[in-house]
């Protein structure tokens, strides 16, 4: 009876079976695939965003009176010290050149162009990239003309990076940042002149946006691709006509009121971003809007409304078979253009835009930086969202999405790091890599296969397979357990039987022996 | 020295702000001139008020605008407001109010729009390329274009359209769709798969812009007709990429609920918003509580030339039976009626509680506004011509249209609604059975499932002509793929002993693909004069999926109407009713009790085996012995019991020696 010990065996070898062999196989078989996301890379970048970013930016500096042979160097010296007296987060620097005209392209790269004149100060071109900075003799004199164009340099025509990248972290700019709507490169405008009533109106706006703002399409066409339509709304007047009561009327009664929703319905657009002009005149019924601050000269009161648009209320109802003329629409329209700039973030007050060339140049390099630390948030919650939920499958998509991203970034920051870069080509195609790269790192995040959570968590696994395994573990286990509790049992039992029951035995089969016999 | 710049800076501001008076002042852009002005005419004026121009419209010298328009200073001052003689939009509305046999009446509301010319060929994105809208709304335009869509029809049909006592449907049938949604397009791309990606695409925005399910079109539903809902007009359809070709797509969603979520969009549409001419009158509660209902949309693209245009229409149709909307309108809550109102049979035994109703009384006053809640707000003022009432009634019904309670009629019964006022329209008739005679319909058909069981059935169609002419008509078919049927089974019934190649001239068959495509039939028809036929064929239904079951799977599968396009005699479009076909269903715990039971039994076969191989096989005494030989008390009580059983077995042999 020494068969226990190959139960023994086979016992073990069932457990051994089911642990090395059947447990495996059930979890592979049962796992979802997850894509293996380089997250270790990722948070390295999500720590320290801009460590390997060094934007250069080139400088050609001119002199026309005098020739400094080497002023370019003594104000990259100076530029060099300024930068250094403020800790930036994101590294830049000018590398300011001699003015070769070889070399330069007067509509594309920055020029700084010394002039003598009477006294000393600057000014910025704005119809080019060009900073003049004026100097007289007693500058000369006292070797001050490179730290003047430094600081014109760095604190006005770079003023934008100045505040971005050396100031404290950007949290500061609500201002701009509460009106802005976030960055997109494609923005639709829709521009709606409301009446209160079904009267009949018409307006002047084709010729009005062909005159006066297509230019501005074509010049902000590298930051910003517009589509627009416009179209005549009939009895919406976006319920301003309500407000009756007269003269305190602050602008949060204005706030509480007007309802957007008619317009800000915008699933019929292709572009992200949205941005509205509304042109409302109150209907004859509702009579004139008293809280409006018109003048003769100016009907209407303009109201902006945080990352929606424009509004522009009109004291008056208009009366019948009106048609606005172009000399209505275009201040309507330079007044918007204006607010534009600051619902996409280019300025912070409607009046800023003085140089524009350097603003938008600016914009460029901010939203850049700006696109850069979004991708890299997205892709930073991407690894975040896979480590919290283990149980959910992670696309191949996903991880050739991610790949494609940082290669993306990779190449975005060798374009922004090469200082023999820098015209204007450069910064937009900056610009398109980074708009790329936040897409691309959206596209990661959001598939559809990972937010829609479409995933069987750990609970349904061993909901579906506990009726199977449970028994056969339960089984497997306490064999492998009674074969180990079992002890060589007949040795055991023959030599403890006592005499008696020996005979006692015997008597049996005698017994039943002679039962057979008879 | 920083004072200084810092004060010159803010003079250079300063001065930069006075001379400002335009962005292409402030931002000189090279070869501005070039482009100011020079746009493409994207909107140009439908009528002469958009043609005008402001003059000096490029001027920036306006110093001193004015507010209102001032002859004498018009020539130096440039004025904000061009006051006009009338400006119109090409936009149309027109209700008609037509009673039909047994008290029933049709209201028909027919809005009509066209857009802008539309930019063929030129990108949103070019610095000129601006989209303007006036009457044709902003929420279509994008999403045909997009999806380059040259004619989109929407149809939200309910309710039962009683053709043998109202004669044909509205318009020739060829504005109501199928009861639930029915959507068909015709769209421009290269290839079929990009024309059905462009499809999706619609169904996905309609459905959004609706409130309604359209976005469940998928393939499985979608077909190509072949010779139904071929486009009508002449001079064919525009196709914007000469290497394009069209594509004519169609789904509909059987018996989808239509809801007045649905209206409000179409309501939305309109320029007038519901809110002046006659779609003042529409409301929810009102259309949808109607004995058939239907709601359309269709928007053809024509060109002239290079200049191509949408054209709208927008028609919401409804049939009402009177004296109960009336009894509605009066009595929300239905009462009975008193007893001196009780009308009854004088001729038969009556008291207070017995008494035979007297038939309905043939005579009917009534104001449009009592039967819709609402009257008519004005007129649509930036129309071409004004909103029209029109009553297309017998002679023996009159008609008026009741403006300040002035009461005013005319010969054609059309009426004009003129500017704001509150307008409403009076009908009245001593015999209502009088009516104009319902124009007789081509060809009746119905259509019916047949059989029992679970696993097949068939399908009847009957199509009655009652005219003195042989009727050609395409019946168009499309089943979900879980109806397999067999074509070869189609059969005819027919009294006159009419073949299947007498009636049936041309069959078109696209066999469905599971999963991925309906059955697509198409039949050319020749039906005599006087002569009922009926086709059938059966059919087998396929078991589903688990998961492709709906959610209410017992209520069983909706199917499509069929659509019958009558071509001769006479032009008309009609469908039979919807069908509901169950199919087998299974127990939705099934899997988890299979999961469970094949567990179970697994469980035990494997513990079996298992045990045979692990634990000790024994004899029985063997396995008595070693559980007697076991210490502790249970040990102990076998070793008595067998004592005992010794005991007493010895002494029975004693007795048996003795």
């Amino acid at each position: 009876m020494s068969n226990l010990w190959l139960r023994r065996a086979v016992a073990f070898w069932f457990v051994a079976v089911f642990i090395l062999a059947g447990l495996p196989a059930w979890y592979k078989l049962t796992t979802i695939y997850r894509a293996p996301l380089p997250s270790e890379y990722i948070r390295s970048i999500h720590q320290n965003m801009h460590s390997d970013v060094h934007i250069v930016i080139p400088v050609y500096v001119r002199s026309d009176t005098y020739r400094f042979p080497d002023v370019h160097d003594a104000i990259q010296v100076q530029v060099n010290e300024l930068l250094r007296s403020r800790p930036s987060h994101v590294q830049w620097s000018l590398q300011v050149l001699e003015y070769d005209e070889s070399v330069v392209d007067q509509d594309s790269d920055y020029v700084a162009t010394l002039v003598l004149d009477d006294f000393a100060g600057f000014t910025l071109a704005y119809d080019s990239k060009e900073t003049l900075v004026f100097f007289n003799n007693e500058a000369v004199m006292a070797n001050d003309v490179p730290f003047f164009a430094a600081q014109t340099l760095v604190e006005h025509t770079f003023g934008a990076e100045w505040e971005e990248f050396s100031g404290s972290r950007p949290e500061k700019n609500t201002g701009s940042s509460e009106m802005a709507i976030s960055y997109s490169p494609n923005v639709h405008l829709s521009i709606s002149l409301l009446t209160g009533d079904g009267r009949p109106i018409g307006w002047d706006i084709d010729t009005t946006l062909d005159n006066y703002f297509t230019p501005l399409r074509r010049f902000l066409s590298p930051l910003v691709n517009f589509t627009v339509d416009t179209s005549i709304v009939q009895f919406n007047d976006l319920n301003v006509g309500s407000i009756h009561s007269g003269e305190n009327t602050t602008w949060q009664d204005l706030a509480h009121t007007i309802d957007l929703s008619e317009l800000s319905s915008m699933n019929y657009y292709k572009e992200k971003s949205v941005l509205n002009l509304a042109i409302v005149f109150p209907s004859l019924e509702a009579g004139e809007l008293s809280f409006v601050n018109a003048t003769s000269q100016r009907p209407w009161q303009t109201f902006m409304v945080p990352r929606w648009g424009s509004l522009v209320l009109n004291k008056a109802p208009l009366p019948d078979n009106v048609r606005l003329t172009e000399e209505y629409l275009a201040p309507v329209i330079y007044n918007f253009a204006r607010e534009l700039f600051q619902f996409l973030g280019l300025a912070t007050q409607s009046a800023d835009l003085t140089t524009p060339y350097a603003t938008i140049d600016s914009f460029k390099r901010v939203t850049i930086i700006k696109n850069l630390e979004h991708g890299a948030e997205t892709l930073w919650s991407l690894t975040k969202l896979t480590e919290q939920f283990p149980q959910m499958s992670v696309p191949k998509q996903v991880l050739s999405d991610v790949e494609k991203a940082l290669d993306l970034r990779l190449q975005l920051i060798e374009l922004l790091n090469n200082p023999e870069k820098g015209g204007d080509r450069t910064w937009n195609q900056a610009l398109l890599l980074s708009n790329e790269f936040v897409r691309v790192c959206e596209r990661a995040f959001f598939h559809k296969e990972m937010v829609q959570q479409n995933f069987f968590p750990q609970e349904h696994k061993i909901a579906v397979y506990l009726p199977l395994l449970g028994p056969l573990t339960v089984i497997i286990l306490s064999g492998l357990l009674n074969a180990l509790r079992e002890k060589e049992g007949p040795h055991v039992a023959n030599n403890s039987l006592t005499e008696k029951e020996r005979l006692q035995d015997d008597d049996t089969t005698v017994d039943s022996s002679e039962r057979s016999a008879e | 020295m920083r004072a200084l710049l810092v004060l010159f800076w803010a003079f250079l501001v300063a001065k930069a702000q006075e001379v400002r008076s335009s962005i292409d002042e402030e931002l000189l852009i090279p070869n501005e001139t070039e482009s100011a002005g020079s746009a493409d005419e994207t909107c140009i004026a439908e009528d002469s008020s958009f043609g005008l121009d402001s003059g000096n419209s490029t001027s920036n010298d306006k110093e001193d605008p004015v507010e209102e328009e001032l002859l004498n200073e018009a020539l130096q001052k440039p004025v904000f407001f061009e006051k006009q003689d009338a400006i119109k939009y090409p936009f149309a509305e027109q209700l008609t109010l037509k009673p039909l046999p047994r008290n029933y009446m049709v209201a028909s509301f027919q809005f009509q729009m066209a857009s802008n010319n539309l930019s063929v060929g030129q990108s949103e994105t070019d610095f000129d390329a601006y989209r303007h809208y006036t009457v044709f709304p902003k929420a279509i335009s994008p999403i045909l274009e997009y999806t380059n869509t040259r004619q989109l029809h929407l149809r939200f049909t309910h309710g039962l359209w009683d053709s043998e006592s109202w004669g044909q449907l509205p318009h020739k049938g060829s504005k109501s769709g199928g009861n639930g949604v029915e959507l068909w397009a015709v769209i421009e791309a290269d290839s079929k798969e990009i024309a059905f990606r462009h499809w999706v695409s619609l169904a996905n925005s309609l459905s959004g812009l609706f409130c309604s399910s359209i976005n469940f079109i998928d393939s499985e539903r979608t077909t190509y007709p072949v010779s139904s809902f071929q486009p009508q007009g002449d001079g064919g359809l525009p196709v914007f990429n000469a290497t394009n070709g069209l594509f004519l797509i169609r789904a509909a969603l059987a018996n989808e609920p239509i809801c007045t979520e649905n209206l409000t969009p179409f309501l939305k549409l309109l320029p007038t918003r519901g809110k002046s001419g006659i779609s003042s009158l529409l409301d929810g509660h009102k259309v949808f509580d109607s004995n058939w209902h239907s709601m359309s949309l269709d928007v053809e693209t024509t060109c002239d030339g290079n200049d191509c245009k949408y054209h709208m229409e927008e028609l919401i149709e409804i049939v009402f039976n009177v004296p109960n909307t009336l009894a509605r309108a009066e009595k929300p809550i239905p009462k009975p009626v008193k007893e001196s109102d009780l009308k009854c049979d004088e001729s038969k035994p009556h008291d207070n509680f017995e008494c035979f109703p007297l038939p309905q009384s043939k005579e009917i006053k009534f104001r449009l506004s009592e039967l819709f809640g609402k009257q008519i707000v004005g007129s649509s003022l930036i129309s071409e011509s004004p909103s029209q009432i029109c009553a297309d009634v017998s002679d023996n019904w009159k008609a008026y249209i009741d403006v300040d309670n002035m009461l005013f009629a005319t010969d054609n019964n059309c009426f004009s609604v003129k500017e704001n006022k509150l307008h409403d329209l009076y009908l009245e008739s001593d015999d209502t059975t009088q009516v104009t005679p319902p124009e007789s319909v081509p060809l009746y058909v119905s259509r019916s499932l047949t059989g029992y069981g679970q696993d097949s059935g068939g399908l009847r169609t009957v199509f009655k002509n009652p005219g003195n002419e042989s009727v050609n008509a395409i019946y168009f078919e499309a089943l979900p793929w879980y109806m397999r049927i067999y074509l070869s089974s189609l059969k005819i019934e027919s009294a006159d002993g009419l073949e299947i190649e007498d009636v049936v001239r041309g069959t078109y068959y696209l066999p469905a693909i599971d999963r991925e495509r309906p059955t697509h039939l198409e039949y050319n028809l020749t039906i005599p004069a006087n002569t009922t036929i009926a086709l059938s064929y059966q059919f087998d239904k396929a078991l589903l999926k688990y998961a492709e079951y709906p959610p209410d799977a017992n209520h069983g599968f909706e199917i499509e109407s069929a659509v019958v396009t009558v071509l001769e005699p006479v032009r008309y479009e009609m469908r039979t009713a919807t069908l509901l076909l169950s199919l087998s269903t299974p127990d939705f715990s099934m899997p988890y009790n299979v999961i469970i039971l094949t567990s179970t039994v697994m469980g035990l076969a494997f513990g079996t085996l298992f045990n045979l191989m692990v634990k000790r096989l024994v004899p029985l005494e063997e396995a008595d012995r070693q559980a007697s030989l076991r210490p502790g008390l249970k040990g102990k009580v076998a070793r008595m019991l067998k004592a005992f059983s010794l005991k007493r077995k010895k002494v029975d042999e004693v007795k048996k020696r003795q």
